[in-house]
């Protein structure tokens, strides 16, 4: 539990760039440290547990379902609920970090993780064995997919360099 | 802007959420699909457990018609024996339980695969089942005028039997097509569109999507 506690700024993230909305965020919170306590008999301590924990995180991130009763994936989140437009942002940074998640939100599911374990500072070869993909692809990948999140956030009237 | 000069921004990025306590969230309950799948048929073993006592009160001490009597107790052996043949295959299915700690390819293609694995079985036994249920049902509720009526259809040779027993074919066909096209659209309501993105996903982690 303490390992968890220390890592759980990790688990944010990938809650924030995965749903939309508190609720479902709270509930994709709570599955993905029920499947890190479940799976952490598996944990051999071969990798460092961050990477491990990584791997445990966005599979369930990737594999949750939305409780049937919430807005489907397709609709769009009007931009008064998303609460990251709500808070002060503070600094140019932290602006540019909102809509940085913003843009994130029209990525699919792998290209987020891709994205995320580049954030992490993750090296190719574990954002490889965690996509379960080679290194090469990993890296046609990346670049693909930061030119995508590139013309996103120019979409937005935002410079891009 | 730059994706790379956000990098301290986001290591120091904490904002926004209400700190769940992890030991409650490890007492909670999980809400993955195979999980959600095998609660469902859990449910559905008890419900069907439940109903064999209800047909059994109905056989016993609501059929007075001997002939109705004799097939209903066919039907509802055959049905016994299908559900136990497929609920120890749901069992079976049950006890590989799926754990998260693989790459992001191999937890997907897996869950993939047992999600399509079992809403294939399902489909299996309830287009099995659904029909001699239908039969048992109709043998249970009906009475004498139904037994001299499905008696001349399995045993005249007359042409007004022969009515009989394609009136008694077609109800088993209703049933058969009724329970094809029901089983399907509620897998697909309930499932479709996730294996579908599932499906999406692995395709996207091919190699040959470079």
């Amino acid at each position: 539990m303490q390992l968890i506690e220390e890592h759980k700024g990790m688990l944010f993230k990938i809650c924030r760039i995965y749903q939309d909305d508190d609720a479902d965020r709270d509930d994709l919170m709570q599955e993905m440290i029920l499947q890190l306590w479940l799976a952490f008999d598996s944990f051999q301590g071969k990798s460092k547990f961050s990477s491990w924990m990584y791997r445990v995180a966005l599979n369930t991130a990737i594999l949750f379902f939305k409780k049937q009763k919430r807005r489907p994936d397709s609709e769009q989140l009007p931009d008064q609920l998303d609460h990251l437009q709500a808070q002060e942002l503070d600094t140019e940074k932290d602006e540019q970090l909102a809509l940085f998640y913003k843009a994130l939100k029209q990525l699919n599911k792998v290209e987020k993780a891709l994205i995320f374990l580049y954030m992490e500072d993750q090296p190719y070869e574990d954002i490889a064995l965690n996509l379960g993909i080679s290194e090469v692809n990993v890296r046609v990948r990346l670049n693909r997919t930061k030119n995508k999140l590139k013309d996103i956030i120019k979409s937005m009237n935002y410079e891009y360099r | 802007m730059n994706i790379d000069d956000l990098k301290d921004a986001w290591k120091n990025d904490e904002q926004g959420f209400v700190h769940l306590p992890i030991d409650m969230a490890i007492q909670g309950k999980t809400i993955s699909a195979v999980t959600r799948i095998r609660k469902n048929m859990k449910s559905e073993f008890i419900g069907t457990l439940c109903s064999y006592f209800i047909f059994i009160w109905f056989l016993f001490f609501r059929q007075t018609d001997p002939f109705l009597f004799n097939i209903t107790s066919l039907l509802f052996f055959s049905m016994v024996i299908l559900n136990a043949y497929y609920f120890f295959k749901f069992y079976v299915f049950y006890r590989s339980i799926s754990k998260y700690d693989a790459s992001v390819k191999s937890s997907i293609t897996k869950v993939a695969y047992e999600l399509e694995l079992n809403t294939e079985i399902y489909k299996a036994h309830s287009f099995c089942i659904t029909p001699i249920a239908i039969m048992v049902a109709i043998g249970l509720l009906c009475g004498k005028q139904t037994s001299i009526y499905i008696l001349q259809g399995l045993t005249d040779a007359s042409h007004n039997s022969s009515s009989h027993l394609l009136i008694m074919l077609g109800i088993l066909l209703i049933s058969f097509a009724g329970a094809f096209v029901l089983i399907n659209l509620h897998i697909g309501l309930k499932y479709g569109k996730y294996l579908a993105e599932l499906k999406a996903i692995i395709r996207d982690l091919g190699e040959e999507a470079i």
